[in-house]
């Protein structure tokens, strides 16, 4: 009778306790956010390229943006399950940082092909793009060629930009004026306000207000063209390059202090990075992959142009200003 | 005025009423306490933002409201075929993702819409788009809110007895005298609770004030919040505005419950054998137009864009079907919870005399929808890790909860109004047959309520189905809805599936408010046994 009774608490303990502890293959949890864990996104061929090398489980977590990401592991703060954090960007990653919850990842990155060189030692990139302004050919063969040209245009031409606030392109585009013009953005800004038809939260929505037709250009990345060409076989939206150079978005992933997986966590990252990883990046994500895949990459990527110059801040210097640029900007466009 | 004695519903809305409050308060608390250091003050102009705020959530209400009447009005005196799709359509603005209304507003009124497509083809001139800036979100607003209003009221005008119109008729009433003496009694009651609805959803509005406001100068406190929160991690701050935001809506809220007049009509229409004049069925028909294709091309258009879009390779995704059931399940039950929970508090405040006692009932139900999403979501989220929950069991209980609270001043708005009556007119018949509570529930209020009822349903379920707030915080990869499914896709440049999806939503909504009605009035008024 006993022993009965203890056979069904047993059962009933193992039960409660959750399938994870019945298995013997450990179980690696990654935030990242939506787009990348979706069906079309990354994130199911990084699962299953990595589980089959990893004897491991990979678990998605997504969030509704990558800011989300890192907002709820500091809300969880040291009981977060997350063992990696994936999409980050580099002009958050000074704030990631900066509190503290994440551990160097110990990797030796070779191969890199980034436009900037990189010696982070607790982010590991794993796409890249540069901010650009793009155009429909149809509608306006000719693009203007820096930021004064477009501010010079007639009032009609109209461009959406996304709040600063909310949306990472919106920051970056921020963080292009600065970089590009430095004391006189106010005066950058105020020239663009006639010609910004609005400003959105998210990029999707001043997408769609761009691919509508309501707006003649819209900020996005220089890799926003390779989508057209590949799933619609649309050669009319481009990329246009300004001459001040341009600022890029480099998106990187770290790993979690207190992640009970330390060395899966890295094994993974080094994996994200590595050509087999980066395989799955430029189709799914439509960014430009961090390695040289050579004949790999998709030949909607091949042709698109790229600045000559990327422009760059340093970290410390977005951390301790970005708020009041924001807010100079804010004043700029009211 | 002598009601029936009902302690009971009074003291079971009380209970439900103090819940709601307590789980608002400690959403808010939750935030609070987990705000861990100071970071530096928020760099936000809040009597600006209130001002602006407040006026454009006016604006809204006011217009609203006047165009609701009209339209109610019309519909009601018109029969045409294809009367009942209308109306559904109407009813579907209010529930439908903000972001599809408002595409399918710039497809009408954009720079690049219909209307300057056809001047561009026929005169060679574009003109300015009226859909950016104050304007812009104004008609947005007004397309959601005033279609949603004319639905409510049009339940009301639809419920005034045969026999008053019959009297009318032949006392030989003008439509200016019959409005004033026979429909606008009937609709009184409905306004304040509608116009308190539509200034909290105008002032918290977030999705279609961003994109079409032009930029900061046209912003809400609901952004503020959200900048707060994400960008500057300042939840002390956050809790503060979302205080400050509560505070001017529970002013409203209350200055709404204080003016409540009781409607008096009821009963079940009969087809009206009302003739207007030719001058008032000219206008009426005139309404109508301007309406069909103010608030009805927009949602047609979405239809039209969706079904030739990406059609076929949306509905060959797993993830699409996977979506479509969620979605179903949690709407489903989260209009069975509203509808338990609206009941509850609706005939509590019908069994209140005291208008103190009516205001305090009331207010709870409303002051959930001034919270902002993002503190919801965000305070939920911590409640439950608070209480040592696994988030992935609990996300599709907190979901149907949080979206029945987010519904449930629709439902009060659909069902106190003619609750209310039904004391008010009946009570001493009531009293005089010494009915239970119970037998008064089931022979009188419940056969007279069916289409009201099964209005609220569908308003509760189709609110569920295009729920993106909530959602967004505790959605997975395996737990998603069909509004986040589109919103991922628009996130990836699948702009065809997103079309897609947000028509096959639109057709749920609008089949849902052709349907529910009907048949819960079939049922209510099912021969008995």
């Amino acid at each position: 009778m006993v022993k009965s009774f203890s056979l069904a608490l047993a059962v009933l303990v193992a039960g409660f306790s959750g399938a994870g502890y019945a298995q013997d293959k450990p179980t690696l949890t990654a935030y990242t956010y939506d787009g990348f864990a979706a069906e079309w996104g990354p994130g199911p061929l990084l699962k299953a390229g990595f589980e089959a090398t990893c004897n491991c489980t990979l678990n998605w977590v997504a969030a509704d943006s990558s800011i989300g990401t890192l907002r709820r592991v500091q809300l969880e703060g040291a009981t977060t399950e997350a063992d990696v954090l994936v999409g980050l960007d580099t002009a958050i990653a000074g704030e990631a940082r900066a509190t503290g919850l994440f551990a160097d990842h110990g990797l030796t990155l070779t191969g890199l092909d980034l436009p900037e060189d990189w010696s982070d030692s607790q982010f590991v990139p794993f796409d890249y793009s540069h901010f650009a302004f793009m155009h429909d050919t149809d509608t306006m063969p000719v693009p203007p060629k820096n930021f004064e040209e477009l501010i010079s245009l007639p009032e009609d031409v109209k461009i959406v930009i996304q709040d600063p606030r909310s949306a990472t392109p919106g920051l970056g585009l921020l963080l292009w004026v600065k970089a590009a013009y430095g004391d006189r953005a106010p005066e950058i800004w105020a020239g663009l306000k006639p010609h910004i038809l609005t400003i959105t939260r998210e990029w999707s929505e001043s997408y769609s207000l761009f691919l509508e037709g309501e707006a003649d250009m819209v900020l996005s990345y220089t890799t926003s063209p390779a989508y057209h060409i590949f799933d619609e076989d649309d050669h009319t939206i481009k990329a246009a390059l300004f001459n001040e150079g341009h600022f890029p978005q480099i998106e990187v992933a770290g790993i979690l202090k207190s992640s009970d997986q330390p060395e899966l966590a890295a094994q993974f990252l080094a994996y994200l990075a590595s050509p087999e990883g980066q395989k799955a990046i430029p189709t799914t994500n439509w960014m430009f992959p961090v390695v040289d895949l050579g004949a790999d990459l998709d030949p909607s990527f091949a042709d698109l142009p790229q600045p000559t110059k990327t422009l760059t801040l340093s970290e410390e210097d977005i951390i301790a200003n970005s708020g009041a640029w924001i807010d100079e900007m804010l004043a700029a466009v009211q | 005025m002598i009601l029936p004695h009902r302690p009971l519903r009074i003291a079971t809305a009380a209970i439900l009423s103090l819940a709601i409050a307590a789980l608002i308060a400690s959403v808010l608390w939750a935030i609070f306490a987990a705000a861990t250091s100071a970071v530096a003050p928020s760099r936000i102009d809040i009597p600006h933002l209130l001002r602006m705020t407040t006026l454009q959530a006016g604006l809204t209400t006011g217009l609203s409201l006047i165009v609701g009447i009209a339209l109610a009005w019309s519909l009601n005196r018109l029969r045409f075929p294809g009367r009942d799709l209308v109306v559904g359509l109407f009813a579907a603005a209010i529930v439908t993702p903000g972001m599809v209304v408002a595409f399918g507003l710039l497809s009408i009124w954009g720079r690049n819409g219909w209307i300057n497509q056809a001047l561009n083809a026929v005169f060679g001139v574009t003109v300015e788009s009226p859909a950016y800036g104050l304007g812009g979100i104004l008609l947005a607003h007004v397309i959601l809110d005033g279609a949603f209003a004319a639905r409510i009221l049009l339940a009301r005008l639809d419920a005034i007895p045969a026999n008053r119109l019959k009297v009318g008729q032949s006392l030989a009433l003008s439509a200016g005298q019959r409005f004033r003496l026979i429909d606008w009694p009937a609709l009184r009651g409905s306004l304040p609770g509608l116009g308190a609805i539509i200034f909290l959803l105008a002032f918290t509005s977030f999705p279609i004030v961003l994109l079409l406001g032009g930029g900061p100068a046209n912003q809400t406190l609901e952004v503020a919040i959200y900048s707060a929160v994400r960008l500057d991690f300042d939840l002390i701050g956050a809790v503060r505005l979302a205080l400050t935001q509560m505070a001017v809506c529970a002013a409203v809220i209350v200055l709404a419950s204080a003016f409540t007049a009781v409607p008096t009509a009821l009963g079940r229409s009969a087809q009206p054998t009302w003739s207007d004049s030719r001058f008032a069925r000219a206008l009426q028909g005139l309404v109508l137009a301007l309406s069909v294709l103010g608030f009805a091309l927009p949602l047609i258009w979405v239809l039209v864009d969706g079904v030739v879009g990406g059609f076929g390779r949306v509905v060959a995704q797993p993830s699409f079907w996977q979506a479509t059931a969620t979605s179903i399940g949690i709407g489903a039950a989260s209009a069975v919870l509203t509808l338990l929970l609206a009941l509850v508090l609706a005939l509590g405040r019908a069994a209140a005399a005291n208008s103190v006692a009516r205001t305090l009932l009331g207010v709870p139900a409303y002051a959930y929808l001034a919270v902002p999403a993002v503190v919801l979501s965000l305070g939920f989220f911590l409640l439950v890790r608070n209480v040592g929950l696994p988030l992935g069991a609990v996300s599709p209980i907190v979901v149907i909860c949080a979206n029945s609270l987010l519904a449930l001043p629709f439902a009060m708005a659909t069902l106190a109004p003619p609750l209310d009556a039904i004391v008010r007119t009946k009570g001493k018949l009531l009293r005089s047959l010494n009915m239970s509570g119970w037998a008064q529930f089931a022979r009188i209020e419940y056969p007279l309520l069916g289409r009201d009822i099964g209005l609220m349903l569908a308003l509760s379920f189709c609110f569920s189905l295009g729920d993106l707030g909530v959602i967004a915080l505790f959605g997975t990869q395996d737990f998603q809805t069909l509004p986040l499914l589109m919103y991922r896709a628009l996130g990836s440049y699948r702009n065809n599936d997103a079309a897609a999806i947000a028509a096959i939503l639109l057709i749920g909504t609008i089949v849902a408010f052709v349907g529910l009605p009907r048949l819960i009035e079939r049922l209510a008024h099912a021969p008995r046994q």
